[in-house]
């Protein structure tokens, strides 16, 4: 029994496999699209004006109160009604992008605030510009207090690229929802699947308390 | 004697009538001052007098709600708002250290130095370095120049924070408690280097509670309370016989610690 569950993993592990890379690319694709649009919103609603703060802010609790799976449907389903049609791999990653966007946008503004007052002042007293105070001081170090957060996001956003199964998409849950149609063995292959994802999510956890205490002990 | 208002040499740095208001609270009150080249003033009062609002506002830190301040010979009017061009100008002949430091903690000193010369008066990345360099050499600090700000004492990092000030050739350095978050030993090196920048005829304000450093190094001491100057002149003359009965009430107070 035991080993006819093992020679059956072997049979749907390549199809999981295959699932598992397109679950990474559209994770990673997300994430780099997001993070960088992120700092960009995180810019915009720490900015001075408000007429530029407040629109931004806007977006991004909008971005952040909208399900992931909203997201998702609303790019794929919704969208088409105004003519935007997506094929399910790029509409995965533009609704994941836009929530990746909301979320690291806030832990990126946190990061950014966290940033000394007492840093910036000395930075308008030697003279240096609104722009390289930010480009030189604050921006580096918020991110680099903001990146444990950011790296614990990333894990978030890969278990929950899981959803995008619901658009058709062959990554990694709907290689399992398939192949559990087809041989009815449900909780198999998808004990299977779990175990995939963990295989990614534990050792990234991992990587991510680590970074973060060098982090802290580099910055004390 | 006490009161060396008109001096020979046209003031360095003027301050006329300036005032600052939080609210309806008046944290520096129609201060008037001028500081000739070369020149030490040093600043004593009670906490809450508005030292640090007035140190803050002549470069402009904070803005001021009435007053004028002119250094080598340029005025810039703050009633209201004053001009990102203008404010530049002010700022690049003013140097300010802070009590706190306020090192870049994630660049290496050297790095704290040779940034703002690049980027403020457009030096290239070798002119920076060497300057900063031979600053560091001034400062006793050149084997930290690759250390990280965290990795050194509080007095290096008021050193280095120094030494960042005066690469950027101020006519003017602004000092804001520079030892008040340190140690005895470690700000008495602090101390040192401000002596031996006042020896070399650097223009200096300092606010400060070292009585010694103020009788032995300043030209002129000068006592604030309520935002006020309430008394002015040779330090050793303020100090050993006050003329203004608060000046007596905070000298005492200042000794007794
Ligand atoms: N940013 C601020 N907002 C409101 N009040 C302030 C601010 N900065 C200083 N003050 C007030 O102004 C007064 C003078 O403060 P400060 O210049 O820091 O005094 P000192 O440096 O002599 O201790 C104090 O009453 C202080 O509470
Ligand atoms: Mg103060």
């Amino acid at each position: 029994m035991s080993t006819s569950l093992i020679n059956d993993w072997g049979e749907w592990l390549p199809r999981l496999w295959d699932g598992l890379l397109v679950s990474l690319q559209v994770t990673g694709l997300s994430l780099v699209l997001g993070f960088v649009i992120g700092l960009g919103f995180a810019l915009l609603s720490s900015a001075g004006s408000g007429l530029v703060r407040w629109p931004a802010i806007l977006l991004v609790e909008i971005g952040r109160g909208m399900p992931a799976l909203v997201m998702l449907q609303l790019v794929y389903f919704g969208l088409p009604g105004v003519g935007i049609t997506f094929d399910a791999f790029p509409a995965t990653v533009v609704a994941l992008t836009l929530t990746t966007a909301a979320y690291t946008s806030e832990i990126i503004r946190a990061g950014l605030r966290a940033v000394p007052a007492g840093e910036l002042e000395a930075a308008d007293a030697l003279g240096l510009s609104h722009v390289d105070a930010m480009r030189f001081v604050v921006i580096p170090q918020g991110l680099r207090i903001a990146l444990p957060t950011l790296m614990g996001f990333a894990i978030l956003i890969f278990q929950v690229s899981a959803l995008a199964y619901s658009l058709g998409l062959p990554e990694l849950l709907g290689q399992a929802y398939s192949i559990g149609a087809a041989t009815f063995r449900y909780l198999d292959v998808l004990v299977l699947a779990g175990l995939l994802y963990l295989a990614i999510t534990i050792p990234a956890s991992w990587l991510v308390d680590r970074l973060e205490r060098r982090l802290s002990k580099h910055l004390g | 004697m006490t009161e060396p208002l008109t001096s020979p040499a046209r003031p360095i740095l003027s301050i006329e009538g300036l005032s600052k208001q939080f609210g309806d609270h008046t944290a520096v009150d129609d201060v008037s001052l001028d500081v000739r080249p070369g020149e030490v003033v040093a600043i004593i009062g009670p906490s809450g007098s508005g030292k640090s609002t007035l140190l803050r506002c002549i470069n402009l830190l904070e803005s001021p709600t009435t007053g004028r301040i002119t250094v080598g010979g340029i005025p810039t009017e703050v009633d209201g708002k004053v001009s990102q061009r203008e404010l530049v100008a002010l700022r690049r002949k003013v140097g300010m250290v802070f009590q706190s430091f306020n090192l870049f903690p994630h660049l290496t000193v050297l790095r704290n130095i040779s940034l703002p010369q690049e980027r403020v008066l457009g030096r290239s990345r070798a002119e920076a370095d060497a300057r900063s360099m031979a600053l560091l050499e001034q400062v006793g600090l050149a084997s930290k120049a690759s250390s990280h700000p965290p990795r050194c004492s509080g007095g290096q990092q008021q050193r280095v924070a120094i030494a960042r000030a005066l690469a950027l050739d101020p006519s003017v350095m602004l000092f804001d408690e520079p030892t008040s978050a340190l140690d005895p030993e470690l700000g008495l090196e602090v101390l040192s280097v401000m002596r031996q920048l006042a020896d070399e005829g650097m223009t200096m304000i300092v606010v400060t509670h070292e009585i010694h450093f103020a009788s032995d190094v300043a030209d002129r001491l000068i006592v604030m309370a309520d935002g006020r100057i309430i008394e002015q002149g040779d330090p050793k003359t303020v100090i050993d016989d006050p003329q203004v009965e608060r000046t007596r009430t905070f000298l005492s107070a200042i000794r007794d610690r």
